[in-house]
């Protein structure tokens, strides 16, 4: 499914919190967001997500205007792993999971054999179908992370909205949930902190400063170690591995 | 921490069920019980009088006897068991609509609504054209326009947050609680304003089957609704956001959820006054024993209710010789500290855990 994202502009009380911002995901591909703090990645997630109304332009799922779909119909297509969040009270991993199929239910339908099976392959997928009778607070933070992005999946949508869903994570859990997104062959776009990660995973990098797009590419053509200096204004020199193919940045102490 | 057996679907099956069977045993064993001694058979007898498949027995029971089985005592259990049902469920609902753990049935200012009503009632003679229970339907009027108002004015430029509405409630509750003690204090009404505190503090005492063959229906109808609700009321819990990118605006949920408990918060304060705590006291000891999902809650939630507000009413009414204890009294003492127990024996955090 292809997402596309034009010419959108926000307006919070008098500022400009996104000018113009165009981006587009191919259908499986994954698109990351670089940027610093406040450049307005998770803005355009909102956005893209229904939580903001945008004050201009539009969000084009498949070439299907959002605004003209119902909140169900955007949550078939479309599913949301936000910045690590803590549900209040206590439920269970499989109750969180199971609310992944909200949006394929009708107001007064109840879970089926159906549902429960997908929880299950779901739970199955994130390596915590050990964990379904298990309460959700008692977990520690990745194994959170990866029961929301297992509701995520649970959605059985073909694209999904990644923000910065790696943050307090250690790197174990880092990459093994990022190998999980990856491997689910989904399109999708991700805010991203970690520039490592998302030149590890991305097919392709849109950057952003002051809630404008100021560059795209593939990582190994945008991150370049002037971009980086102009972006967030530290000094970085960019390694590429010989076996991978894949570009890493050493970033250099006391150069800020 | 592993789920306890009691979280198990099964299990809540069966608890479901043995809670059923305690509702019905409560009901026929707290009718033979009273200030004044009646043998169980003539009890029964009384109450299978009702029954036309029964063949009335030829030992003919006063009338007296008749008069206490089966128009005070049944009425006031069964009210006793919707009043239950229904502050129980509320109290689960406005947990879930408020995402906050120390919501209860009276919060958004019902309760200084109902209070209102009351000490107009009573003080100013408001409302006596409505006959004789003119204390209750002002009551009422004056918990359902406050629920309204509450939700009207938190609506008012943009969706009513939580938050806002539990300002809104409490902005409102305080400007009819100073009315309220206004009229107390400007009334020369000793006697009114003893019967303001003691309707304030509930009874159970008014019940009749007239007003009983509406609220019945109106509680269970709502537990049903709500029962049929718990996918909602779990994505309540979740948060605006999340909800939205699950497909659920829950902002039209929320208005119909809190007009539903208004209405029923309405007929239990007709019936009953202020019966505090059971609304509070009741989902959290569910939700410690068998979790938060509202598709077990909901159920367990009425049927806890019940028996617990049957067997405080028959406490209240045989624990003092000759006098009644008022029902909210009661449950403060006896409910209060079996909470505290439950609560530091059992890992639960209200959902306040980070």
């Amino acid at each position: 499914m292809e997402l596309q994202v034009s010419d959108i502009e926000i307006v919070l009380g008098d500022q400009l919190v996104l000018q113009r911002v165009s981006i587009i995901v191919k259908p499986g591909e994954f698109v990351g967001i670089i940027g610093p703090n406040g450049s307005g990645k998770s803005t355009l997630l909102k956005c893209i997500y229904r939580v903001l109304l945008p004050s201009r332009g539009v969000v084009l799922l498949s070439g299907y205007p959002l605004s003209a779909m119902s909140l169900r119909q955007s949550a078939q297509c479309m599913a949301v792993v936000a910045q690590h969040n803590v549900a209040s009270f206590d439920f269970t991993v499989q109750e969180i999971v199971l609310l992944g199929r909200s949006a394929h239910k009708k107001m007064m339908e109840r879970d089926h054999a159906g549902d429960y099976a997908i929880v299950r392959e779901c739970l199955d997928k994130v390596g915590l179908a050990a964990f379904a009778d298990r309460s959700f607070s008692t977990l520690s933070g990745g194994e959170q992370q990866r029961v929301m992005l297992a509701r995520a999946l649970a959605q059985k949508t073909s694209c999904l909205i990644l923000d910065e869903p790696t943050n307090h994570l250690d790197i174990k859990y880092q990459l093994q949930l990022m190998d999980i997104v990856k491997t689910s062959h989904l399109t999708v776009l991700a805010a991203m902190h970690d520039l490592n990660i998302a030149a590890m995973y991305c097919d392709k990098l849109f950057a952003m400063e002051d809630g404008k797009i100021v560059g795209s590419g593939t990582p190994e053509q945008l991150l370049t170690p002037d971009f980086i200096r102009m972006l967030y204004g530290v000094t970085a020199k960019i390694v590429k591995d010989a076996d991978t193919g894949k570009i890493s940045i050493i970033y250099q102490a006391g150069a800020v | 921490m592993k789920p306890t057996l009691l979280q198990s679907k099964p299990v809540s099956l069966l608890t479901g069920l043995l809670l059923l069977i305690a509702l019905i045993l409560s009901l026929l064993i707290g009718v033979t019980m009273g200030s004044v001694h009646i043998a169980a058979a003539d009890v029964y007898n009384v109450i299978l009088q009702h029954f036309s498949w029964y063949e009335v027995q030829p030992l003919g029971v006063e009338r007296a006897v008749y008069d206490i089985v089966w128009l005070l005592r049944m009425p006031r259990l069964v009210l006793a068991a919707a009043v239950g049902m229904g502050l129980a469920v509320c109290g689960a609902v406005m947990q879930a609509i408020m995402k906050n753990p120390l919501a209860d049935p009276y919060i958004l200012g019902i309760s200084s609504g109902a209070s209102l009503g009351a000490a107009l009632a009573i003080l100013c003679g408001v409302g006596t054209a409505f006959g004789a229970n003119y204390i209750g339907i002002c009551a009422f009027g004056g918990a359902f326009i406050m629920a309204l108002a509450v939700l009207v004015i938190a609506g008012h430029g943009g969706e009513s947050h939580p938050v806002k509405l539990l300002l809104t409630g409490m902005a409102l509750g305080s400007v009819s609680s100073a009315f309220s003690s206004f009229i107390v204090y400007i009334s020369n009404d000793i006697d009114g304003i003893q019967r303001v505190t003691y309707w304030l503090m509930g009874s159970l005492a008014g019940a009749n089957w007239k007003s009983l063959t509406v609220i019945f229906p109106v509680v269970l109808g709502a537990v049903m609704f709500f029962w049929s609700q718990s996918r909602i009321l779990n994505l309540m819990l979740m948060g605006d956001e999340t909800a939205v990118t699950l497909g659920t605006n829950l902002h039209h949920y929320r208005q119909a959820y809190l007009v539903v408990c208004a209405l029923v918060v309405g007929f239990v304060v007709y019936a009953a006054g202020m019966i505090g705590f059971v609304g509070l006291l009741i989902p959290h000891i569910v939700r410690m024993l068998f979790g938060t999902d509202h598709n077990k809650l909901i159920p367990l939630c009425a049927l806890v209710g019940a028996v617990f507000l049957i067997w405080a009413d028959v406490l209240c009414r045989i624990i003092l010789p000759k006098t009644e204890l008022p029902i909210g009294v009661l449950i403060a003492l006896v409910g209060a500290p079996f909470f505290v127990y439950l609560m530091t024996r059992k890992v639960y955090h209200f959902g306040s855990r980070t």
